[in-house]
């Protein structure tokens, strides 16, 4: 481990992060293919120090937002009974599985990804329907309102399908236990289209998860070894400066092109995740 | 403590965590640079390593104690969490964070893998 790989290591998680805050998707999708392809690190290894760097990531926006009244904490905590026991799960699947099998892996989530950011970008400002809780979220009071600054009122939500989100949120869990990445890239959808729980809270309520969630799988990845110093240790301290400076310019730049540049990032790096996971390069 | 109080605590915990853990990985990171030195564990990397060390503050020692701060964090938010139900004697969701808490702590002590 030289300088020079720290050093390397750093700008990858800075770039990473940076791009991760503006476009409000965590970095670690974007930096674990980064630093396999650029610093030829192990995809386990690369994971372990994305996993540390989106915990860090997370409370430090979580400790800004934790009094915002848009997270639905009741619908956050019983999401999370099935997320962190996905995070273990995937975790403890990621410590037996070969180097190829998770490039392929992770490949098709990278596809997810650009498709999804794809779908988002079609349909924004289509209307979103509000719905009455089911009866499992009518026990548990998962429905809420938050009040919306920019419309200048409180809108009232309630949670639709919640089973189905419940067992799609264990499938996010997995994911990032798995990947080493945050998962709200699965999470958010489901929240948002099969439960009807609008956006704004949907992203809000998946931030607030994303840190336990990947805490969980952050200490299986310590304690078997996946969590080299080395890497861990730039890779955290780029992305909080990264996603610090990315928080902050976002405000002032439209999404649009830069999302159209990103949707075609995610497509080169799945592409060629895919092909040196089959053994094409 | 009521449930405000609670989350404002929370918050600085949150905050002063990430601040500890930066301050730690940072000299880790620096000694490491300076003396060479790595003293990276093989393979695992217990609970019992990442506390005591060896030797104690090597400079693997002092990053691992700031991923474990960073990592350790989110857990007292979920801890402070099962108090603020409690107090507002809401019984399912003292149940149901009190569940994440226990695998959160299950995964840490046991090291599920």
């Amino acid at each position: 481990m030289t300088p020079q790989f720290i050093l390397t290591a750093f700008i990858v998680a800075l770039s990473s992060g940076f791009l991760g805050a503006l476009l409000g998707l965590g970095g670690g999708v974007v930096m674990v293919p980064l630093l396999v392809f650029i610093l030829d690190v192990p995809i386990h290894l690369a994971a372990g120090a994305s996993i540390v760097a989106v915990v860090a990531t997370s409370s430090v926006s979580a400790s800004v937002y934790v009094r915002d009244e848009i997270t639905n904490m009741r619908l956050g905590m019983f999401l999370e009974m099935a997320t962190t026991l996905g995070a273990v799960t995937g975790a403890s699947i990621m410590v037996g599985i070969s180097e190829s099998v998770l490039r392929i892996i992770f490949a098709l989530s990278l596809l997810y990804a650009a498709v999804i950011m794809w779908y988002q970008m079609r349909n924004t400002g289509r209307s979103w329907l509000p719905m009455e809780n089911d009866w499992m979220a009518n026990k548990l009071n998962l429905g809420s309102d938050y009040y919306d600054s920019a419309r200048d009122e409180t809108i009232a939500y309630g949670v639709s399908r919640s089973l189905p989100t419940f067992i799609i949120s264990y499938i996010a869990g997995v994911i990032s236990g798995l990947l080493g990445i945050g998962g709200g890239g699965v999470k958010v959808p489901a929240m948002n289209v099969i439960s009807s729980v609008p956006m704004k809270a949907a992203v809000a309520t998946s931030n607030f998860m994303i840190g336990v969630t990947a805490s969980a799988s952050a200490l299986v990845y310590i304690r078997n070894g996946f969590c080299d110093g080395f890497i861990t240790a730039p890779v955290v301290l780029g992305t909080l400066i990264g996603s610090f400076i990315g928080a902050k310019v976002a405000l002032r730049v439209r999404g649009v092109v830069l999302k159209r540049i990103f949707i075609i990032i995610l497509l080169i790096l799945g592409v060629r995740m895919l092909a040196s996971g089959v053994g094409l390069l | 403590m009521n449930v405000k109080e609670l989350e404002l605590f929370v918050s600085n915990v949150l905050r002063v965590g990430v601040m500890i853990s930066g301050v730690l990985i940072i000299i880790g990171l620096g000694l490491f640079m300076v003396t060479g030195d790595s003293c990276y564990p093989n393979g695992e990397a217990s609970i019992d390593w990442i506390i005591y060390g060896d030797p104690f503050l090597s400079p693997s020692h002092i990053l691992f104690m700031g991923f474990l701060v960073l990592v350790i964090t989110p857990l007292l938010r979920v801890a402070a969490s099962v108090l603020a139900y409690r107090a507002e004697k809401d019984w399912t969701y003292v149940a149901i964070t009190g569940f994440v808490l226990t695998i959160l702590v299950i995964g840490m002590v046991l090291g599920v893998g």
